[in-house]
């Protein structure tokens, strides 16, 4: 990807950041480095729609079988489920991909979610996917 | 006339007909609303006029009785809030005062302390008014109002949090402990519900625009509720800590409109790992 490009891409991100921390508890650029995307893929132990924000649980194995467990914060939960992100539609165990930004501790296996995909292809944004009344 | 002439002119009378009866077509049903569960049995919706009049309570005052948003949820495609800042309380040009413009200076020097990883709501704990300037959302962006002719009861989401209003002109009570809500009472001015409420506790936040802002067990809330038509309600408020505040701050005018669902979900709140996140990312920044 070229460098302007990549920049704008990364621009663009932290204005939506930005965005969702105008209607959030707290500021997710205080609490994620916008420059430190990260790309996990896993399989799902828990997901937590709760307040004040929602939390995906997943086991990652690395290159030599390593287990680790990530965390990643996603949206508030009342938007995501009328957004269509209904309970039961991500179980323990589906296998999925997750795109985010890193914790600012760098010690932490905690992100920002940004996309959830899942086996087939199917895509949930922070917020769910936007497919609800909310999104209207 | 030409059948090329005949047909434009059948288009724009069908066209200008379809325009003329639609609202009455239209009258029974929200736009958007659907089922909550398409397999369930739909659950009875509002029934409403769009762009009807306001409806009216048994006694006669306008039925405040609804689910409240801005027109969307919180990261929602079109997610913006309640419409605010219609009138700040200014006029003449100069702009409306800010809640934090209004601290005292000591109230300002510690506000300069605080951060997002003191936010009380964090912790599962209520704000005193609301992150969006409505308190009846307290934090998030919707909320429920059950009205009756002596009592309205506003119940918001996020928290489980609810506020109880006698209608019938009784005082404050005198048993209620400083809680984070405070106690409301209420009385109609015309077709205004007028909610005053006070005996706050000082360990939460105001949350005035959005920020985290203390306030003390001196604040005083007087809202104005207003069902302008069918779909729309507007609130004014008005906020008063002489504390911590050098005079009263006129919150800007929300206007909300009625969300085509009839009840709020459910929702835990538990905020372990935000919190911990929160306090991790101060220690790396030191804020």
């Amino acid at each position: 990807m070229r460098p302007a490009i990549r920049t704008a891409l990364v621009w663009s991100l932290v204005s939506v950041a930005a965005t969702a921390t105008a209607w959030a508890h707290h500021s997710f650029a205080a609490a994620f480095d916008m420059n430190k995307p990260v790309t996990v893929q896993g399989t799902i132990v828990q997901v937590r729609l709760e307040n004040p924000h929602s939390w995906f649980f997943l086991d990652v194995k690395d290159a030599s079988g390593k287990v680790e467990r990530w965390a990643f914060e996603a949206g508030t939960p009342s938007g995501m489920v009328r957004n269509g992100f209904k309970p039961g539609v991500i179980k323990k165990g589906v296998e999925v991909t997750i795109k985010g930004f890193h914790a600012k501790d760098p010690t932490q296996n905690v992100g920002m979610l940004r996309e959830l995909v899942m086996a087939d292809g199917t895509v949930y944004g922070m917020f769910g996917s936007q497919q609800g009344p909310s999104a209207q | 006339m030409k059948p090329r002439l005949i047909g434009l002119f059948l288009v724009a009378a069908i066209t200008i007909a379809l325009a003329r009866f639609a609202p009455s077509v239209r009258t029974q049903t929200r736009p958007g609303a659907q089922p909550e569960n398409p397999t369930a049995p739909a659950s009875p919706k509002p029934q409403v006029e769009v762009g009807g009049s306001a409806p009216h309570m048994s006694d006669g005052h306008p039925d405040l009785s609804g689910v409240w948003w801005g027109g969307s949820d919180i990261g929602a495609a079109r997610g913006r809030g309640a419409r605010g800042g219609g009138r700040g309380g200014a006029r003449g040009g100069t702009p409306p005062a800010t809640f934090m413009s209004l601290y005292k200076p000591e109230a300002a020097a510690k506000a300069k302390t605080l951060g997002d990883k003191d936010d009380p709501t964090l912790r599962c704990v209520p704000t005193a008014f609301g992150t969006l300037n409505v308190s009846l959302w307290d934090v998030g962006a919707v909320g429920q109002i059950v009205a009756t002719p002596k009592m309205v009861v506003m119940l918001t989401e996020t928290y489980h949090g609810f506020r109880l209003i006698p209608t019938d002109g009784r005082p404050h009570r005198d048993d209620q402990p400083p809680v984070y809500r405070g106690d409301s009472v209420g009385r109609w001015d015309r077709d205004v519900f007028v909610v005053d409420t006070k005996n706050f506790s000082d360990n939460t936040w105001m949350s005035a625009e959005g920020r985290v802002s203390p306030h003390s067990d001196q604040l005083h809330i007087v809202e104005r509720y207003r069902r302008v038509d069918a779909n729309t309600l507007e609130i004014e408020a008005t906020v008063e800590d002489p504390e911590v505040l050098t005079g009263p701050w006129t919150v800007p005018k929300q206007t909300l409109v009625l969300a085509p669902f009839d009840r709020i979900l459910s929702l835990n709140c538990s905020g372990i790992e935000t919190q911990a996140l929160m306090d991790a990312a101060a220690k790396q920044t030191g804020k």
